[in-house]
């Protein structure tokens, strides 16, 4: 496995008291694998790729346990500098808006070249010529003249193209992408996630697309884990998910996906509100929203059961659940 | 001068009085980060109004319950000064003159020989005076204009825009000076009309902003679709919008206003003797400022003090309205 | 941005008109311009007349005005109390407030982006605290208390330094005059640098560069420092003209000879030339430090263009 990360726990300190964000997870990536991670905002989906990239505020935000294993070596126990160092050249992320997460005041070329310049030790020189190749790279026409620029200049397709680019500079094993299309036009969506399924085959990257959009889960990813409340409800083959949801939340998510066939019905919406993370519920933290919730539901935590060698699901009725499926 | 090209927290737009502005809307303390993280909150809170919700806050807030406090007593020995202090402020004793603490006057006598606590006592009734009838004026006059000009825009605006242009452009303390060196009057109110005249192109920039911002929210358009009248539109929809930056911007300018009493009267062109005030007599005590200190140094605490006070307020009161750090 | 500048500078036209105009009126017609010209006695009639006529003072107000701006242009600012040209005390005057300005500036720089920036990187610790509690006291106590408590305590008590600066002003007399002259200012400066680099330090892309592996003096220096520094720097920049029109208090604790003097004694002295003439220059001052900035703004921020 290139990255594992094992019974992961953060919370943070708010003024209201300590908010549980991740509460466990464990999930792993493979060389040229896209794990996919679906969750509503606050499911702990970006807590918990900010704690692999190690770029957590600091407090308000701790790691409460677990482990991440990176090549084999559990980047928690790392020193600072040597964390810095896996950063930008192991491990590299993709955010969502790329408008506010480029430096407004200075060139893209110095953005892109600088990660050569600090991790590689070129000179500005070279550096530059890289970040044009770079450019080049993820089909960003006339890059020569554009290298220049300021990223408020660019488009916003563009714009991810050029966190592409950054991410992919020194070639790292993993790449984190969170929300990669979500602020982007509809129209150009598809071609950023083409761009970068295509980059990750050819380098054989490991990819974690975080997103809530499963139209492009189903086109990319090899597998799914689903987060609820800061725990993986279910994770699994993309198709078996799609075959049949072995979660009733998961099977909300799909249900809430607009369908022609169903045109004229009424779009299905998961009822209720996510947890307060302040309060998560006893029990299995969806059963005030689930329709199948129990007694048992309200006072055991599911465990993560084994559906199969390669599936596995946090409900105490996933077998229920997987039958009645008729998606 | 035209707007700046954006706003960084209003630091260049007024420095008007002592840049109180400034102060008002460049801190930010966002300590909290709302619950889950970077990701966003979880389920809304209640929804509360924007005052009780500021009001709920500043009562846990002892920086404005410290405050508060303090400008309390203010107001209190500026309205009875003869409650805490039995003395008279005008007799003096030059016998005494220069003297130290001693029983019975704590606080030692200036060069003239008056007993330094009671004028500190009595001289709080001008400082407060000036301050709140100068703020508001400021404040009244600032946001009628500036928000009539926001709301109707055109030429107004601009015309306004230019006026208030003109007023920054002029430096305060030279204003004061010209102004005030004529006026024979030894009243409070030159002063007062002084600082109206030259403070309310401050409040206005800020009212015309926030008017012009909240014309630009949702259910105001929606008002004005509906076809509501101009003046429901801003005295039901916009006004109560606007109101919370005004009121946060003069309360701290009310502490810069006392200091600018104090600073004019110290140039000899604010209130002057037989007036009893901070400024005076930390005027008058400077030379003696070798033999006699505490002659000084009590007026200028109690000057310190107050300004530090309305500042504080205006502080805990800005952050408590600005929903922004919510 | 040549056409902005020209905007700019239209602009400007209107507004340094009112201003002066403004001062002007209050000069003339609050006060008595000849009232200063017979010493300190009261001139008797026949001799107002006829210095009213001399002067031009019988015409109205507006034909004044524009006689006095007329000179102004032509490099004549009239003549001072004692008979000296305007443009002598200017002469004299200007860098003395100028030096004392730089010296301020130079505070305002040094020391107040400094404690900005590291009360901005450790906020909530002890020393954020403890600088942000002095600001506030800074900015609550009058400038001209805290030059009398600072030429008392450095100059009278401790004797380090000379309580009040020669007429020449070298730059070492200096140097507490424009401490206490960039005092507020400086508090202001601290606040609003903490503010800025506080507000950055949790921006995506301090974030990205973190996510890039930068080292953390990298981070701080060439992504947050460079765009926390942009209201700061314009803050400076228009503080400029607010210093030299505000030194007058400062000048007078430390008898400097500076234009504060000067005006000081002009308006004393009711001398409308001294004082139109100074106030004229310090407006002109103003408002070119102010288009200064605007234009520092683009400079600073690529995504500022001005049309």
């Amino acid at each position: 496995m290139l990255l594992e990360v094992r019974d992961l726990h953060v919370e943070f300190r708010t003024r209201d008291g300590v908010a549980k964000a991740v509460n466990g997870v464990t999930y792993g990536v493979d060389a040229g694998e896209t794990l996919a991670v679906l969750g509503e905002s606050g499911s702990g989906k970006s807590v918990t790729a900010q704690a692999i990239m190690g770029i957590l505020d600091m407090p308000p935000g701790r790691i409460a346990g677990g482990e991440i294993l990176f090549q084999g070596q559990d980047l928690l126990k790392l020193k600072e500098e040597e964390r810095r160092k896996i950063r930008g050249a192991g491990m590299a992320m993709i955010f969502q808006d790329a408008l506010s997460s480029l430096n407004p005041v200075l060139t893209v070329g110095d953005q892109l070249g600088e990660m050569f310049t600090v991790h590689r030790g070129m000179s500005r020189k070279d550096a530059r010529a890289k970040a044009v190749e770079l450019m080049d790279r993820v089909r960003i026409p006339a890059a020569k003249e554009r290298v220049r620029q300021y990223p408020h200049q660019f488009s916003g397709g563009m714009r991810q193209r050029i966190m592409i680019a950054m991410a992919l500079a020194l070639e790292p094993a993993l790449i984190i992408a969170d929300e990669p299309t979500t602020a982007l036009d509809v129209t150009v969506q598809a071609q950023v996630m083409d761009l970068l399924a295509e980059l990750q085959r050819e380098y054989r990257i490991g990819l974690i697309l975080i997103t809530h959009d499963l139209g492009v889960v189903a086109d990319v990813a090899d597998r799914i884990a689903v987060m609820y409340a800061g725990r993986i409800v279910e994770s699994a083959p993309v198709h078996d998910i799609y075959k049949a949801p072995a979660h009733p939340y998961t099977r909300g998510l799909l249900e809430s996906i607009p369908r022609l066939d169903q045109k004229g019905q009424e779009l299905y919406a998961i009822k209720g509100l996510p947890p307060n993370l302040l309060h998560i519920p006893p029990g299995c933290p969806f059963h005030p929203r689930c329709p199948m919730a129990r007694d048992v539901c309200r006072t055991d935590v599911p465990p993560l059961y084994e559906v199969s060698p390669t599936r596995g699901s946090a409900c105490h009725f996933w077998r229920e659940c997987l039958d009645d499926y008729d998606g | 001068m035209p707007e700046p090209p954006y706003e960084h927290d209003g630091a260049i737009a007024g420095t008007g009085f002592g840049g109180a502005m400034d102060l008002a809307t460049s801190e930010a303390e966002t300590l909290e980060k709302t619950p889950g993280g970077p990701e966003g909150t979880g389920p809304a809170g209640k929804p509360r109004s924007l005052w009780s919700d500021a009001w709920r806050d500043l009562r846990r807030n002892p920086v404005f319950i410290v405050s508060a406090l303090v400008i309390l007593f203010l107001v209190f020995i500026s309205l009875w000064p003869s409650a805490i202090a039995s003395g008279n402020p005008l007799s003096c004793d030059l016998a005494k003159a220069q003297e130290g603490s001693q029983p019975g006057h704590p606080f030692g006598f200036d060069g003239q020989g008056c007993d330094v606590y009671t004028r500190t006592v009595y001289g709080a009734r001008k400082s407060v005076t000036v301050g709140v009838c100068a703020t508001v004026g400021v404040a009244l006059l600032g946001s009628v204009l500036g928000g009539l000009a926001g709301f109707f825009g055109g030429v107004w605006d601009s015309v306004l825009s230019r006026i208030t242009d003109v007023f920054f452009a002029i430096p305060v303390v030279l204003g004061g000076l010209v102004l005030l060196s004529v006026v024979t009057s030894n009243t409070v109110w030159p002063v007062i009309g002084f600082m109206v005249l030259l403070g309310w192109p401050q409040i206005s920039r800020i009212a015309r902003g926030s008017v012009i911002t909240a014309k630009q929210n949702d259910y105001v358009q929606a008002a004005r679709a509906l076809g509501a009248s101009n003046s429901r539109m801003l005295l039901r929809h916009i006004a109560p919008n606007a109101v919370a930056p005004v009121i946060v911007v003069a309360t701290i300018a009310l502490g810069t206003y006392i200091a600018l009493e104090a600073t004019l009267s110290y140039l000899g062109v604010g209130l002057k003797p037989p007036s009893v005030s901070w400024g005076i007599d930390i005027s008058a005590a400077s030379p003696y400022i070798r033999n006699a200190p505490h002659a000084l140094l009590w007026p200028s605490g109690a000057l310190a003090v107050t300004v530090l006070a309305f500042i504080m307020l205006g502080d805990a009161v800005r952050d408590a309205l600005d929903p922004k750090l919510r | 941005m040549g056409r902005y500048v020209v905007r700019r500078l239209l602009q400007m036209i209107p507004v340094f008109i009112g201003a002066t105009l403004l001062i002007f009126l209050m000069v003339n017609v609050m006060g008595d311009p000849i009232a200063g010209l017979c010493g300190d006695r009261q001139c008797d009639p026949a001799t107002a007349a006829q210095l009213k006529k001399e002067f031009g003072l019988d015409k109205p107000v507006w034909q004044q005005y524009l006689t006095y701006m007329g000179n102004v242009f032509t490099g004549d600012f009239g003549t001072a109390f004692n008979g000296q040209e305007v443009t002598e005390l200017m002469s004299t005057a200007f860098p003395v407030t100028i030096r004392l300005t730089v010296v301020a500036i130079v505070f305002e720089v040094v020391i107040g982006i400094t404690l900005g920036v590291i009360t901005g990187l450790r906020r909530g610790r002890p020393v954020d605290t403890g600088v942000l509690l002095v600001t506030l006291v800074v900015i609550s106590v009058p400038t001209f208390v805290t030059g009398l408590l600072l030429q008392l305590l450095l100059g009278v008590k401790w004797g380090w330094i000379r309580p009040s600066v020669s007429s020449d002003a070298p730059l070492d007399e200096l140097i507490l005059p424009g401490l206490v002259l960039a005092s507020v200012s400086l508090a202001y400066v601290v606040r609003l640098t903490r503010t800025s680099i506080a507000e950055n330090r949790r921006s995506d892309y301090v974030r990205t560069a973190i996510a890039k592996g930068l080292p953390r003096r990298r981070v701080v220096t060439r992504h947050l420092l460079r765009n926390s520094l942009i209201p700061v720097i314009t803050f400076i920049g228009a503080d400029v003209g607010f210093l030299m029109g505000g030194a007058i208090v400062t000048e007078r604790i430390f008898n400097i000879h500076g234009v504060g003097y000067q005006l000081y004694q002009g308006i004393l002295r009711q001398n409308t030339q001294t004082v139109v003439g100074f106030v004229t220059v310090l407006v002109l001052v103003f408002l070119v430090c102010n288009l200064v900035v605007d234009l520092l703004y683009a400079v600073l921020d690529p995504r500022i263009r001005y049309a």
